[in-house]
């Protein structure tokens, strides 16, 4: 019997293509239950009008119970977007992916909600520390305990 | 004509009282919130359906597979909150069907 984790997440992937995922979203990779990636794009007026961006899902078989690890694809093609909350290597500070976590939350949800956090930015500009974060961090950003001070972007 | 029955199989059907559909008329989804299978199947570590493998209600109205629930409520990330609504998850009492 597929472990409980790969039963949910089939079910979302079922959900996924059968029912286009909403605008701006696409499946780039699902093969297995480790490691999906989604292409990502802000659309209509933002300051990320035109980009495209990789986001990252890595699972374990702690899930839906804790949160996946989620980031930016950084590699010779893509890039991070420039955001407060995102440092260069591809992490992501949001209170959702840590201690705000839900077992309700799904990866669409969670794309979703990268979508609009940045729709919403006011300024691009890197997070305060970024060199000396990407210096020190961990590979897998679940390991980082990012402090959640900014609720406005 | 003479009609004998020979042999019958009864069939029932059976859902949970979920206090939550006719209202609404709707076909709202009757999935646990946690593991997405419905309610009258049985969490993903059970294997029967029914009440070995029964619901759960909170008083702030939100229904999961009771074991799905207490798996959350059993970790430090869940801080004992509801899933859907992050208020301090208090089981209701089983409330008693009007119909």
């Amino acid at each position: 019997m597929a472990a409980v984790y790969m039963r949910r997440l089939g079910k979302e992937l079922r959900e996924i293509e059968t029912e286009a995922p909403p605008a701006g979203l696409r499946l780039l990779k699902a093969d297995d239950f480790d490691t999906w990636i989604f292409q990502i794009e802000v659309l209509g007026d933002s300051l990320y009008r035109g980009e495209r961006f990789a986001l990252k899902f890595r699972f374990d078989n702690t899930y839906p119970f804790s949160a996946p690890a989620v980031q930016f694809v950084v590699d010779s093609q893509m890039r991070a977007p420039v955001h407060p909350h995102v440092y260069t290597n591809g992490h992501i500070c949001a209170s959702i992916l840590g201690e705000d976590w839900s077992p309700t939350l799904s990866v669409i949800s969670v794309c979703i909600t990268i979508q609009s956090m940045l729709a919403s930015c006011k300024k691009k500009e890197l997070p305060e520390g970024n060199d000396t974060y990407v210096r020190t961090a961990p590979d897998n950003p679940k390991k980082t305990h990012f402090v959640y001070d900014d609720d406005t972007v | 004509m003479k009609v004998v029955i020979n042999r019958w199989h009864a069939i029932a059907q059976w859902q949970w009282d979920t206090g939550r559909t006719d209202e609404h008329g709707d076909t709202e989804e009757d999935v646990c919130g946690i593991c997405r299978v419905p309610f009258e199947g049985c969490c993903p570590t059970c294997k029967m359906p029914g009440d070995d493998c029964p619901l759960i209600w909170g008083e702030c109205s939100h229904v999961f597979h009771m074991h799905c629930l207490l798996k959350w409520i059993g970790t430090p990330a869940s801080k004992q909150q509801c899933p859907m609504d992050r208020r301090p998850w208090v089981t209701a009492e089983r409330k008693v069907s009007g119909s």
